[in-house]
């Protein structure tokens, strides 16, 4: 506590760090809010200002940038159906259904609270058990209990956003396929960079990289939803949203506290391990909160629970994934990378000594998070009074300006022009897989657990000598993957007796 | 993160423009530039990501030639499949000096193997090689069957006859040849495992997962210096002070000649000479500058001879084709 206070005391002591925690805070949730942009974006813009910087504010910038940069890709996910970044992809489901209806001031309010909740709730996490924590995660997660995690994702979540359970499953093998486009996870060897078509011979480095998910999301969520949009517009059926500005009540609130309590001990949990983090968390959030919700059959249109169930685990994850980096030096993603070479920029190296030597830098980070996340409600509070003017704008003023920022931002990727041919077929397929009702966000969920869930069970396989079995001689492994099979069979018996129920969420 | 250099370039323009010009000004040994050549920045690819060895190695050549040079450059990363995806753009580029491309022995090793047409020595000239490292073998710090490398052979051969080790994946790559010479010249197994993210790769070490890491010991210095890892093998001829107790592969009984880990920087065939010649001297006195010789220093990239000029560069390359065709 006194450590916190110290480092607290660091951080509003002069004018200069409360400007740069302003300016991390307002740019982190603006750049996570524009799409094709992101808070890496604005990272890797200042990462090289940071060696002239202290190194505590300058690791208090990346922390802050963290935090109000996965909150702020709710807003877009919420208000165009765009997720911001892929952690926001679950957030669409509830959240832009919410716009259509006219509660986009509640989505929003409810993200805004959630994210704040989340992260403060695992900030405060992180300060009590950040070596211990670190320690147990990396030697009890190996990569069997890593692929046994995301098969239970993948069972748990397939269903989310499809018509019935069939399509689910279907658009979660198409993401599967999707995945296995590009180098393989263990000889290397290049899959689909090379075919010949009757007489057509193709040849290209370019697939060797594989389908990135990012111009996926772009297509699947922002160019697809242009393409209905203008569909709606020249069958003159489309309605503009209306513009509301209501905060959620306390009462409403109260009413998810169980979902709230579960998505950040689940986004606590899955931000630890490396690798796996934010958009993990976030499915199994919302796939966990549609599980044991009593307002299931609202969900997929436009239940509030929805959009808290995925923005407190998100959240949740942030702090969770400094764990592993500061105690042990192992980055989880591409901005606690960033952070890692902040501190060996200033002659630090994260590792359990860090805590003894640069023990108040450390604390600095620490409150920064904290205090982020507390300040995101008051950002929160401003943002969902001004920007949800923006959905005055006609449409054929906004399309534009989303394919104009879209294509931005899948060419900004990698600056390879593959990845904007992918996002606009990618806009294209989704237009018709949406129309008969299949998910969205089912293939991008096969597209991301794919890559991560091959990699990690091609290295299980490696380690256990190719003896599939060997997953259940693991404690950990083998509970997660008997829950998933169990929540299968259930699945499928649920869905081949009650059809009639409907329960499940419509499409997005 | 791309976007750094375009949305960055014209202030970093102005910076550069300034020092060069103050640098200039103080009459500083500048290289001359070739006739109408260097007059708009020039653009590096590097085939891997923001951050990475490889992009802050451009980084910093990049500022290096800048302040040798006068050069102006934009860098621009292009990753994916493992350093491959960038080749088709680089070359389209126009064969003017203006692209430059980063890149490692992975493109030696994926032109050995087939995965990729251009051979680095022939298709592309190479400026200059500006780190040059070795692999090491690393354990646990903790671990308590083996203590050092004698102890692990041992060990092996009591226990199971078995070991685990966290590598890349890469067919034919230096480190899965490497330590196939190896195994092959001490007549022992080692299951090799493959992670493809670095991170996770140290991680399963740490945690106990696998039983050995291969590495380059300037992308674990964090880990060595906190005493979490440590060296058990070096493959060099000789030690190098830093790692002056840790035995050699040829001491442990294994004569090949190592592979090494080797980042340089090529431009296309058919650049004119002498821009190419201006671009390999610039490349020189890039690495020679007080800032570049800093940085290898912190990477660890001192601890033997890290530089090659195009010459050097070339044999180097072809020697080592020569390794991987040889094990194929």
């Amino acid at each position: 506590m006194e450590q916190f206070l110290t480092g607290t005391a660091a951080l509003f002591g002069d004018l200069t760090s409360i400007t740069i925690f302003v300016c991390g805070l307002v740019g982190g949730a603006l750049f996570g809010a524009v799409p094709g942009v992101n808070m890496l974006t604005l990272g890797a813009v200042l990462l090289p200002f940071t060696i002239s910087m202290e190194p505590g504010h300058a690791v208090m910038l990346f922390s802050v940038i963290y935090c109000s940069g996965v909150f702020g890709g709710a807003i877009t996910a919420i208000l165009f159906n765009i997720p911001g970044a892929p952690e926001n992809a679950p957030t669409c489901l509830d959240g832009y259904p919410m716009t259509v209806s006219g509660r986009a001031g509640k989505a929003i309010g409810a993200a805004v609270c959630c994210s704040a909740l989340g992260g403060v709730a695992s900030a405060i996490l992180m300060m009590s058990a950040t070596g211990a924590i670190a320690g147990w995660a990396v030697r009890a997660f190996g990569p069997q209990e890593v692929f046994s995690l995301i098969f239970f994702g993948l069972v748990v979540s397939a269903s989310m956003g499809a018509s019935n359970l069939w399509k689910g499953w279907l658009s979660v093998f198409a993401g599967l396929l999707i995945a296995t486009v590009g180098t393989d996870p263990v000889g290397g060897i290049a899959r689909f960079g090379e075919w010949t078509l009757f007489d057509l011979h193709y040849k290209s480095y370019y697939l060797s990289a594989g389908i990135h998910f990012i111009p996926m999301i772009l297509g699947f969520f922002a160019i697809s939803e242009v393409l209905v949009q203008a569909t709606n517009i020249s069958l003159g059926v489309r309605e503009r949203p209306k513009a509301s500005l209501e905060f959620p009540s306390l009462a409403e609130f109260w009413r998810v506290r169980f979902t709230l309590l579960r998505s950040t001990l689940i986004g606590f949990f899955a931000g630890i391990l490396p690798g796996i983090g934010a958009t993990l968390a976030a499915f199994l959030g919302y796939s966990q909160a549609l599980r044991w919700s009593r307002h299931r059959d609202n969900f997929g249109k436009g239940e509030i629970e929805g959009v808290v169930a995925s923005e407190t685990a998100n959240n949740a994850a942030t702090g969770a994934a400094m764990i592993p980096l500061l105690a042990l030096g192992l980055p989880g993603g591409a901005l606690t990378a960033m952070i890692l070479g902040i501190f060996q920029i200033h002659g630090m190296e994260p590792g359990p000594l860090i805590f003894i030597n640069s023990g108040d830098l450390v604390w600095v980070t620490f409150a920064a998070m904290f205090w982020a996340n507390v300040a995101i409600v008051l950002l929160g509070w401003v943002q969902t009074k001004t920007v949800v003017h923006i959905l005055r704008l006609p449409f054929r003023w906004l399309a534009p300006g989303i394919l104009i920022l879209a294509t931005i931002g899948a060419y900004a990727l990698r600056n390879l022009m593959i990845d904007v041919w992918v996002m606009f077929v990618a806009g294209v397929l989704a237009y018709l897989l949406r129309a008969s009702g299949y998910s969205a966000a089912g293939v991008i969920l096969g597209l991301i657990l794919g890559k991560l869930g091959e990699s990690a069970f091609s290295k299980s396989m490696q380690l256990m000598d190719y003896n599939i079995f060997g997953f259940f001689a693991r404690p950990i492994s083998a509970t997660l993957i008997i829950f998933a099979v169990v929540a299968l069979a259930a699945s499928i018996i649920g869905e081949l007796r009650g059809d009639r129920r409907q329960n499940r969420p419509s499409e997005t | 993160m791309q976007k750094f250099s375009r949305r960055f370039l014209p202030l970093v323009v102005v910076a550069l423009s300034i020092l060069a010009g103050a640098s200039a000004a103080f009459g500083d040994a500048m290289l001359q530039k070739p006739e109408g050549f260097g007059d708009r920045p020039l653009t590096m690819i590097v085939p891997y990501g923001s951050g990475g060895g490889s992009d802050q190695l451009s980084r910093a050549m990049a500022a290096a030639m800048t302040e040798a040079a006068g050069l102006e450059f934009q860098v621009v990363n292009k990753p994916g499949g493992g350093g491959t995806a960038a080749i088709p753009d680089f070359m389209l580029a126009r064969a003017d000096g203006y692209t430059v491309l980063e890149h490692i022995d992975d493109a030696v090793s994926a032109y050995a193997s087939g995965s990729i047409a251009e051979n680095p020595a022939v298709d592309w000239i190479p400026l200059c090689m500006a780190q040059i490292t070795f692999s090491q073998v690393y354990i646990r710090s903790n671990e308590d069957r083996f203590s050092n490398w004698e102890e692990f052979v041992a060990w092996l051969g009591g226990n199971s006859g078995t070991a685990t080790m966290a590598n890349v994946g890469k067919v034919g790559s230096m480190e899965l040849t490497v330590m196939e010479q190896l195994e092959s010249a001490l007549g022992i197994e080692i299951s090799q495992i493959s992670f493809d993210k670095p991170a996770e790769r140290y991680a399963a070490l740490v945690g106990g997962h696998v039983d050995l890491l291969f590495e380059q010991p300037g992308d674990v210095r964090n880990l060595t210096d906190a005493g979490e890892i440590k060296p058990i093998l070096t493959f060099l001829r000789e030690r190098p002070d830093v790692f002056a107790d840790v035995p050699t592969h040829i001491e442990a009984g294994a004569d090949f000649e190592p592979l090494t880990r080797f980042r340089g920087f090529y431009v296309k065939k058919g650049v004119p000479e002498e821009i190419v010649s201006f671009l390999s001297a610039a490349c020189k006195a890039g690495f020679n500058t007080d800032s570049f010789q800093e940085f290898n220093r912190k990477k660890y990239m001192h601890l033997i001879d890290s530089f090659r000029d195009t010459e050097g560069s070339i044999a180097l390359i072809n020697d080592a084709i020569d390794t991987y065709s040889a094990m194929n």
